[in-house]
């Protein structure tokens, strides 16, 4: 058994050395879960010191390992240690190229198809797969995922013939303006898939936050009218 | 050889005595040879959990010799292939019992034979309890999803934890290396084992080293119990997880067992619950436990080894 302090951030988190940011991004919040201040599983097992050492390490971790140019430092730093296998000195330095090639990509490629390097582009960049991490999604994650991998919203609405006034709204959550929910749900599908995402995946957590903020705002209403 | 399980939890009123006594039963009715043993001296009550309100004999006849041997304290019980060693109306001061008389009980359960033993243990975490655990290297931890009940679970895993320490080292040699891994850091003490024994890694690896492995051969399980449906039923798996990362002692959640407030009108019935309400949830859940007990076995290795080592 290895002390927490002695263990590397890959061990700390329990991820693969070739975790993607979604895997490290799902352990970070399991891992938080066990140790923050107020769970019950852990509750007495540590004292007030130990569980904020424990948290600032996994956030140390966290923090590192998803962003591409600290973790390609630090797996440098491992693979120089010997803890890490030399054959992963090729992953980070793939790993760091297709980041730093990402935003220009669709400046290059304005009218890409959806292709599995695509997929493997968006799966691969830490601030998207950080946001699709999410409960649910709003306009302005997905205008996040969007400004992230350089494109314009003029370029998806050349490729999915969407018009951009209905595209703006999505990203707006300007809903007296978009479109019905039907329709909604497969302009969100054919935005996801235009930037390599799952469009089920989004087109879901869109409506899921859509859902929820038409439910409080119903309730707040109920609530005036009381 | 039987499979024995110390059966316990640092609190009272945690449900032991109902898991031990419901999940016998439900053995017996697999047709497995079950023996239930209420070492809970101090407050015994296995045999109202099971519907025998009067045992002719009980443990303390056996530690008074009044019995030759533990096979004459075993009774019968309604259920075919259930057998009971209660410890009802025990001599009252029997309930602290000295080690040797623990050692002897433990190696006459380990001589008997039946399929699964399970041994009802008292809350707490006085030798009585912790011994059971130490000794036989299994048991079944018993928990509910509350702060006090875990605070007292994790207490009574670290006494266990320490004391197996303490048994493999010897008391003389341990209180040296304590003193010394104290020294080294201050918070190496007996209430941290797990940093006690990160700094005896650094002055005796070897010794170090066999602690850890003993104390990885531990066969434990956690069984949630008294489960509401506004609690979080990964509960068990993460207080397993906390277990397994931070003292390295093998535990395996077992699952949880959901509240029922017809556990209470039962236990007033004073007949056996899974008898009486067979398709409840809580009937459900014991069976699934019930299920692990005998599923888990399959490739292990046989629990109360130390017992017999000693």
């Amino acid at each position: 058994m290895k002390k927490l302090q002695d263990q590397h951030f890959y061990e700390l988190l329990n991820v693969e050395f070739n975790a993607s940011p979604l895997d490290i991004s799902r352990a970070y919040k399991d891992l938080h879960e066990l140790y923050r201040e107020d769970s019950l599983a852990s509750y007495s097992f540590f004292s007030k010191q130990e569980r904020e050492e424990i948290l600032a390490k996994l956030h140390e971790a966290y923090s590192t390992l998803m962003d591409e140019d600290k973790r390609y430092r630090y797996d440098r730093l491992l693979i120089e240690r010997g803890i890490l296998p030399e054959e992963m000195q090729f992953q980070a330095e793939h790993r760091a190229l297709r980041q730093a090639s990402l935003a220009n990509h669709f400046i290059r490629n304005p009218l890409l198809k959806i292709t599995d390097e695509l997929r493997a582009l968006t799966s691969s960049n830490s601030v998207i797969q950080e946001i699709l991490s999410y409960d649910a999604l709003s306009g302005k994650d997905l205008k996040r995922i969007r400004k992230e991998l350089g494109i314009s919203l003029e370029v998806i609405g050349e490729i999915t013939k969407i018009r951009p006034i209905f595209l703006r709204a999505i990203e707006d959550d300007a809903f007296n303006i978009a479109p019905s929910k039907m329709f909604l749900k497969s302009y969100l599908k054919a935005y996801a898939q235009c930037m390599g995402l799952d469009p089920n995946i989004v087109a879901n957590l869109y409506l899921k936050r859509l859902d929820e903020q038409k439910a409080s705002g119903s309730a707040n209403q109920d609530h005036v009218d009381k | 050889m039987a499979h024995i399980w110390p059966i316990g939890g640092g609190k009272g009123g945690t449900g032991k005595s109902f898991l031990t006594g419901n999940i016998g039963i439900m053995l017996a009715r697999q047709k497995f040879k079950t023996l239930l043993i209420d070492a809970d001296l101090g407050s015994p009550n296995l045999h109202t959990v099971i519907g025998l309100p009067y045992p002719e004999k009980n443990l303390s006849d056996f530690f008074s010799k009044r019995l030759a041997d533990l096979e004459e304290a075993i009774l019968e019980t309604p259920i075919p292939n259930l057998f009971l060693i209660s410890s009802a109306r025990n001599k009252l001061d029997v309930a602290n019992l000295a080690f040797e008389q623990k050692m002897k009980m433990l190696r006459a359960i380990s001589r008997l034979d039946y399929d699964y033993i399970l041994i009802d243990l008292s809350a707490g975490t006085s030798f009585n309890t912790i011994d059971f655990f130490t000794l036989s290297g299994s048991g079944i931890f018993v928990c509910c999803p509350e702060p006090t009940s875990i605070e007292n679970l994790y207490r009574l895993i670290l006494s266990v934890y320490i004391r197996k320490i303490h048994q493999v080292l010897k008391s003389q040699y341990f209180r040296e290396l304590a003193e010394k891994a104290e020294a080294r850091n201050s918070d190496a003490t007996i209430n941290k084992p797990e940093v006690l024994l990160h700094v005896l890694k650094e002055i005796d690896p070897e010794k170090a080293e066999m602690i850890e492995r003993i104390l990885r051969g531990f066969q434990f399980r956690l069984v949630i119990n008294q489960l509401r449906k506004q609690d979080n039923p990964t509960i068990g798996s993460l207080i397993c997880q906390i277990i397994e990362k931070h003292l390295c002692l093998n535990i395996q959640f077992m699952g949880n067992v959901s509240f029922d407030e017809r556990v209470h009108d039962g236990l007033c019935g004073k007949a056996p619950f899974v008898e009486r309400y067979l398709y409840s949830q809580v009937t459900l859940d014991l069976r699934s436990v019930a299920r692990g007990i005998v599923n888990g076995h399959h490739g292990e290795a046989e629990p109360l080894l130390s017992v017999r080592q000693v």
